[in-house]
């Protein structure tokens, strides 16, 4: 590669991650540069601003037909602005979320977090555009590095280093195994671009070599569900998610389990879309019993774990392993339709979830608890902290006419849907539904018809949790009585052949 | 007027997002909103409803959502059964929202409670005016919603919070069967709308089995929110919100929503005898089973919710006999005199601080509107002649007759016995003879609470001549007008109301002997009714008569029913819960906290699934 090849890229595509790259990097020596006991505050609104104008590039490239630059490493077409969209929003509401954090808490490593969380943005970013194993790679071990840290951003919090601690431990697992898997991948093709993986996989000789991708499938699936925190990855959810702070758990819960589907899209089915199984069928019809066992257990897992949880934290842990188990669902059926429903109902547990954490993170700064009895008589404390509240129950539990069921219905018809129905699948998530209808509605239950909690006081809501409030309650709402407008826009530029596009590199 | 139908539904709605917002200052504005919001409502159903008798009908709908090319409407309909309906759900609930602004008089979280019946009333109407399943099945969703709320507004009583709780999960039950049975037809017929539903089955594009499918799921949701059998438990339970409530949700509007679903899809049952046989037989089953838990309970409102549930039985029973006008027709009578019902025993209960009837009695001359009016109402039900009750229950006899189930004729008339019984029976204890405790400072209610009462008594005594052999079929001939084929309207042999009539009467009688005469003053009664004090005159013998088969007949009955409700069905639901905590509580052992565990299940659960895949792949074949 030359400095002419270089310089004829058209490296404009790369806009928002060069955006956050470089407000990261800016970040992080003024931060070298502030004094001790300066406000960080200004680097919060700059972090802010990097990712309004990285979602701002993002929105300019929509028109900008399949690009590729650097080998295929770097893709931009519509999968990739789509979901960096989801990204980059849920990076910007998340980062509001920080904005009122304890502050005193804090206040030694404000600088750390804010330049971290970007990185691990760019980390997801990165997945969300790459086409090629290499830099798939990088992008989630970046993720994955700075989520580390940010588990353990509290030094001085017990909770917090054990919740580091295990999730550094379990990220290491899944990475050898995801890293295993792609290595076979890479054995039998010599390759790392998918779109070449593909090519290769036609080959004849490959063919009598079907088992040892099978079992790279199964690799790299469990490998990557580590980060959607699905069956049988899932335990190390709660543990971390209870001792990071909220903001962080947040992250994990959303930014990053967006990411680590938009991996396993990517990943698993660019590479794995023709190719041969075991006696030449398709190698993705299958595993398909063996997904559908997975997502069951998830759900299944997820939905009864959280039955038991009087922590608040750990209750939305299980929570968002079930929501994952649900989003699984689409992966079973191959139809083309599993884009839109994952792009859908991500969009959706975005804005219901992180309007959720923002209730949580008030209500365990004003009770200094995380015990679920903290909900006890809102209602009456804080009416329209309990209404918000309600509304993303409401939707999590997929109740008509919020977002969560217009995304859970989409999904439960696209299960029914292609011939043959996955009948047991649906069912499964008809009842886990229905479980988890015991758990949300308690809390609901606590916010309406008890009375009590902390002496009858108040709640302050801070400007930027309010208006993140806000902002998710009416999305929650708007997203279920009008799912059209997020889908006419998804439609509108959305053309599956693009994702499957080889464009514009040289073999 | 019928174009703008849409708003119906918005005055409610509006009235709780006001009164939600405002919440802290509206106080004594809040009944006043309500009342304005639902009068609203209230008139333009009229107006509709006026429009619709001319035999106009009106549809519009917009494009909700595209999955794959399916495409999804979301709109509204009036056709002559929902613009029925329309009046129906106004009008009670109108009435209701007078009759809180006395009950709820001094509640502080008065807005609230109007707030909560605002979303209800929304709720139910949207119900109402869906024109597609999906539809439906979000506004039932909704309905439930503020069902729960309002059985929950008493939250620091425990028993309310756990009769919340049990009523949305057990309504939930029936939902996921609607749910399920929705999507099904969805798949048969590429459609929601009940239009195309019906074009389909009518021309034979869904299988038999499909169609008696279907039907059956879409009735299992209607057996969850209209209590019926085995799913009935939750509606005594629900007793524990406000006696208005109960009036407007548990007994004229939310729970005949399953009757509702039924009629609105009737087209889905008919196509199948298997189906309209089994809701016939549940109907049956649950008028009788309920009808005679009904004879042993104290509590005023449970005898009233079990009497609900019982009537609710035989409208289905009525829909399965292929009864379609007398389903509705009973619906509509029903709404009437057992709101009145629900609303007397409110001011009873608001002037005596009781619900225990045993410790009520002599109530008759300390309540001069209130008793009348309940009187009204027990006569409407037990269906006396020339009242309402008579004309729609004699209806649903001669249908159930007509369409050759006779056991199932005979258990209806049993359980016409059985009501006529319990609700006099409650007429006694509460009003005649002499107080049981002390009861201090009892005094009619107030004007608000009473108009409501009379306007519901008026309607309880007039309601029924809207079809009548005498004087014409307009219901029938009304509802003729909508999707369903009305073949027939039955007009069963004279004996019918005779013999409807008679053990109407032997149930008062019965109850008399029982419950008054020893406490009663003779002269009152043979004033009253001279001709049956007459036939009591002759005590002794059916004393001896009931002693010997009556009493033991009647209590082992209800034993048993009560039997069977307590140990099997909650028995099974029970059982449930506890098998999914005791699944939750071993899949928590795993989660021990240690990162080791964590990574050896993953490792498993990456092995299993190789062994799986090297066994059934034929690796080693």
């Amino acid at each position: 590669m030359d400095t002419d090849a270089l310089l004829s890229y058209n490296w404009a595509i790369m806009a928002p991650e060069f955006t956050i790259l470089g407000v990261a990097t800016l970040l992080s020596v003024l931060d070298l540069f502030m004094g001790k006991n300066t406000s960080r505050r200004p680097l919060l609104w700059m972090a802010l601003a990097g990712v309004a104008v990285a979602m701002a590039f993002v929105f300019a490239e929509l028109d900008t037909d399949v690009t590729s630059i650097l080998h295929d490493t770097y893709r931009l077409d519509f999968f990739s602005k789509a979901f960096k969209i989801l990204l980059l929003l849920g990076g910007f509401l998340v980062l509001l979320l920080a904005a009122d954090y304890r502050k005193k808490e804090l206040q030694e490593y404000r600088g750390e977090f804010y330049y971290l969380f970007l990185t691990a943005l760019l980390g997801a970013m990165i997945m969300a555009s790459s086409a090629d194993m290499i830099t798939l790679f990088v992008g989630l071990e970046l993720l994955s590095l700075s989520s580390y840290i940010l588990a353990g951003i509290r030094k001085k919090s017990g909770k917090s280093n054990e919740s580091a601690f295990k999730y550094v431990v379990s990220g290491g697992i899944a990475t050898a195994i995801t890293l295993f898997g792609m290595s076979y991948i890479f054995g039998l093709t010599g390759q790392t671009n998918l779109f070449d993986v593909v090519e290769t996989l036609q080959e004849p000789v490959l063919l009598e070599h079907s088992f040892l991708l099978v079992f790279a499938f199964f690799m790299t699936f469990i490998g990557l569900s580590f980060k959607i925190a699905a069956a049988p990855f899932h335990m190390w959810a709660p543990d971390v998610y209870e001792g990071a702070p909220i903001p962080v758990t947040a992250f994990l819960s959303v930014v990053s389990k967006t990411a680590g589907f938009i991996i396993l899209l990517r990943f698993i089915l660019l590479t794995f879309i023709a190719a041969a199984g075991i006696d030449r069928d398709p190698l993705l019809v299958q595993v398909q019993p063996y997904v559908i066992v997975l997502a069951a257990a998830t759900m299944i897992l997820g939905n009864l774990g959280a039955l038991r949880q009087r922590n608040i934290k750990r209750l939305f842990a299980y929570s968002s392993v079930a929501q994952a188990g649900y989003i699984l669902v689409p992966f079973v059926s191959n139809s083309t339709q599993v884009f839109e429903l994952i792009w859908f109902y991500l969009l959706a547990y975005i804005v219901m979830n992180i309007g959720a954490f923002a209730c949580l993170q008030t209500l365990t700064r004003d009770a200094g608890s995380n015990d679920v009895s903290i909900f006890r008589g809102l209602f009456s404390r804080s009416p329209w902290l309990a209404s918000a509240m309600t509304i993303f129950l409401l939707s999590l539990a997929g109740i008509p006419a919020t977002a969560g069921f217009a995304g859970k219905f989409g999904i439960f018809m696209g299960a029914l849907g292609p011939e043959p129905g996955h009948y047991v699948l649906a069912g499964i998530m008809m009842l886990m539904t229905l479980v988890s209808y015991v758990y949300y509605f308690n809390i609901i239950g606590l916010m309406f018809f008890r009375s009590g909690g902390t002496g009858g006081r108040r709640i302050s809501i801070a400007p930027s949790i309010g208006a993140v409030l806000v902002f998710c309650a009416i999305a929650t709402i708007g997203l279920g009585i009008m799912p059209n407008i997020a889908l006419d826009f998804f439609f509108g530029q959305f053309d599956v052949n693009e994702f499957f596009m080889n464009t514009g590199h040289n073999h | 007027m019928l174009q703008n139908a849409w708003l119906i539904p918005l005055f409610p709605l509006l009235s709780f997002i006001v009164l939600t917002a405002f919440r802290r200052h509206t106080g004594r504005l809040a009944a006043v909103i309500g009342l304005a919001a639902t009068g609203a409502s209230l008139l333009m159903a009229l107006m509709v409803f006026a429009e619709q008798w001319q035999g106009n009908s009106f549809k519009a709908e917009i494009t909700w959502l595209e999955i794959g090319d399916k495409i999804i409407t979301m709109g509204y309909e009036v056709n002559p059964l929902n613009a029925l309906m329309l009046v129906i759900v106004t009008l009670v609930s109108f009435l209701v929202h007078l009759y809180s602004k006395g009950y709820m008089e001094g509640d502080s979280r008065i807005s609230v409670f109007y707030a909560y019946l605002g979303l209800f009333t929304f709720a139910m109407l949207g119900l109402v005016l869906s024109p597609n399943l999906l539809q439906v099945y979000i506004f039932w969703e909704l309905v439930g919603l503020g069902s729960f709320l309002l059985i929950g507004y008493y939250y620091f009583k425990p028993e309310a919070k756990a009769a919340a709780k049990k009523a949305f999960i057990m309504t939930r039950i029936g939902d996921v069967g609607l749910f399920i049975g929705i999507i099904l037809l969805f798949w048969q017929t590429g459609s929601f709308e009940y239009d195309e539903i019906f074009k389909a089955v009518a021309n034979q594009e869904i299988s038999q089995t499909m169609i008696t499918l279907t039907a059956l799921l879409v009735f299992v949701g209607a057996i969850g929110k209209s209590g019926q059998l085995p799913l009935h438990t939750w509606l005594p339970d629900a007793m524990e919100g406000p006696t208005p409530v109960s009036a407007l949700i548990h007994a004229a509007t939310m729970v005949a929503a399953g009757v509702y679903l039924v009629a609105s899809a009737f087209p889905l049952f008919e196509a199948s005898q298997t189906a309209l046989t089994t809701v016939a037989a549940v109907g049956g089953a649950t008028a009788i089973f309920a009808a005679s838990i009904g004879l042993m309970q104290k509590d005023i409102k449970r005898v009233l919710a079990y009497s609900t549930v019982s009537q609710l039985g035989y409208m289905m029973l009525a829909l399965g006999s292929a009864g379609y006008t007398a389903g509705i027709f009973h619906l509509t009578t029903h709404a009437f005199f057992k709101a009145l019902l629900f609303l007397a025993a409110g001011s009873v209960i608001h002037a005596v601080h009781t619900q225990n009837i045993e410790e009520m009695g002599g109530l008759w001359k300390k309540l001069r509107l209130t008793g009348p009016l309940f009187l009204i109402g027990a006569l409407a039900i037990s269906g006396f002649p020339l009242l309402s009750g008579f004309f729609s229950k004699d209806e649903i006899l001669a249908a159930v007759y007509a369409d050759g189930r006779y056991g199932l004729f005979v258990l209806a008339l049993i359980a016409a016995f059985m009501t006529s019984f319990y609700m006099f029976r409650l007429f006694f204890m509460v009003f005649s003879g002499q107080p049981r405790s002390k009861q201090d400072g009892v005094h009619e209610s107030g004007w608000t609470m009473t108009l409501p009462m009379i306007v519901l008594g008026v309607l309880a005594v007039v309601a029924g001549y809207v079809n009548t052999p005498w004087f014409g079929t307009f219901l029938n001939d009304y509802l003729a007008q909508g999707p369903v084929e009305l073949a027939h309207e039955h007009h069963g042999p004279l004996w019918i109301p005779i013999a409807a009539t008679t053990v109407s009467l032997l149930g008062i009688l019965l109850a008399y002997l029982m419950y008054a005469k020893k406490s009663l003053s003779r002269d009152w009664l043979s004033r009253s009714f001279p001709s049956v004090s007459d036939i009591i005159y002759n005590k002794w013998f059916v004393d001896e008569a009931y002693e010997a088969t009556f009493i033991k007949g009647t209590k082992a009955a209800s034993c048993g029913g009560t039997l069977i409700d307590r140990y099997i069905v909650e028995g099974a639901a029970e059982g449930t819960v506890s098998a999914v905590q005791l699944l939750a509580k071993s899949g928590n052992k795993v989660q021990d906290g240690k990162v080791q565990t964590y990574g050896t299940v993953v490792i498993l659960g990456l092995a299993v699934i190789f062994a799986v895949v090297a066994l059934t792949g034929g690796y080693f074949s």
